[in-house]
């Protein structure tokens, strides 16, 4: 699997490609951006199976991100790591179709029971 | 003092027991150790320091402030990295970081419609809040140097109708 890892914070990117290799979801194809735009964008050019972002970034927030992706008709499996999160959050993902919310800081086995039911 | 008094020191302290558990200190072996004495806070040398501010129904600032050995312990855990080649961008980055994460949390346990921004980290001086006062502080040691994590609350209309 093509999986996008979209966060603004390089160090993020990178606990989250750690802490992917340690629940266990190693040899997918990890490509990354870092905002909201370039996420976007790649979601049209690299056509990821699944993507991990995060909410706060430049240019465009996560959630902006995926309402507009859903509004062009892509309906990649999308979902959050954030720092934030309140009931408010938790409704618009939702709403926007996001298929999990996971907040930092987080562990390997929070990662697994998020993702063995997407990446296998 | 308004409604965010209500966050104390121990939900503070949760948000930090989540971290170190997470990234810092994943075995359990070399947790923060809170100091509670005013002098012995007073005394903590802290020259880095990373904020995030928060608008909207409550304003204010969360800033976590350290010295530099606890910066590159902490950044080496972060990047799984060895203390001696973390450089200045590391300490920067995950400090960054490590702000965002404690303000996010801090922001869920605030009144409903609140924005946390991006980043910023300073070294050198402390960051001055003019308007601002601190309403919560958790001091500790961790592998014997200080971090401080304050949340600072703005005065005027939001700051004081939160």
């Amino acid at each position: 699997m093509k999986i996008l890892i979209a966060d603004d914070s390089r160090v993020m990117r990178q606990i989250v490609t750690r802490t992917l290799r340690q629940a266990g979801f190693d040899g997918h194809d990890l490509v990354e951006a870092q905002d909201g735009k370039q996420a976007f964008d790649m979601v049209q050019s690299e056509k990821p199976d699944l993507v991990i972002s995060d909410w706060n970034m430049p240019e465009m927030t996560g959630v902006e991100c995926l309402r507009q992706l859903r509004a062009n008709g892509n309906d990649v499996k999308f979902g959050f790591v954030t720092s934030e999160c309140t009931p408010e959050m938790m409704q618009q993902a939702e709403a926007a179709g996001a298929l999990f919310f996971i907040i930092k800081p987080f562990t390997a086995e929070r990662f697994d029971e998020v993702f063995s039911p997407i990446l296998g | 003092m308004s409604d965010v008094a209500a966050l104390r020191v121990e939900d503070l302290h949760e948000i930090v027991e989540q971290v170190w558990s997470s990234y810092l200190d994943p075995d359990g072996i070399e947790p923060l150790l809170p100091i509670f004495s005013e002098e012995d806070v007073a005394a903590l040398k802290t020259d880095m320091h990373a904020s995030v501010s928060i608008t909207g129904t409550w304003h204010g600032h969360v800033v976590v402030a350290c010295n530099e050995p606890a910066a590159k312990n902490c950044s080496a855990a972060f990047l799984a990295m060895e203390a001696d080649e973390v450089g200045e961008e590391d300490m920067m980055d995950v400090l960054g970081e490590l702000a965002n994460i404690v303000g996010g949390n801090v922001k869920s346990m605030l009144p409903p419609g609140c924005f946390v921004s991006l980043p910023t980290v300073v070294t050198g001086e402390a960051p001055h809040y003019p308007s601002a006062e601190p309403v919560c502080q958790l001091a500790g040691l961790w592998k014997e140097d200080p971090f401080v994590i304050t949340m600072w609350q703005s005065s005027g209309a939001a700051g004081e109708a939160a």
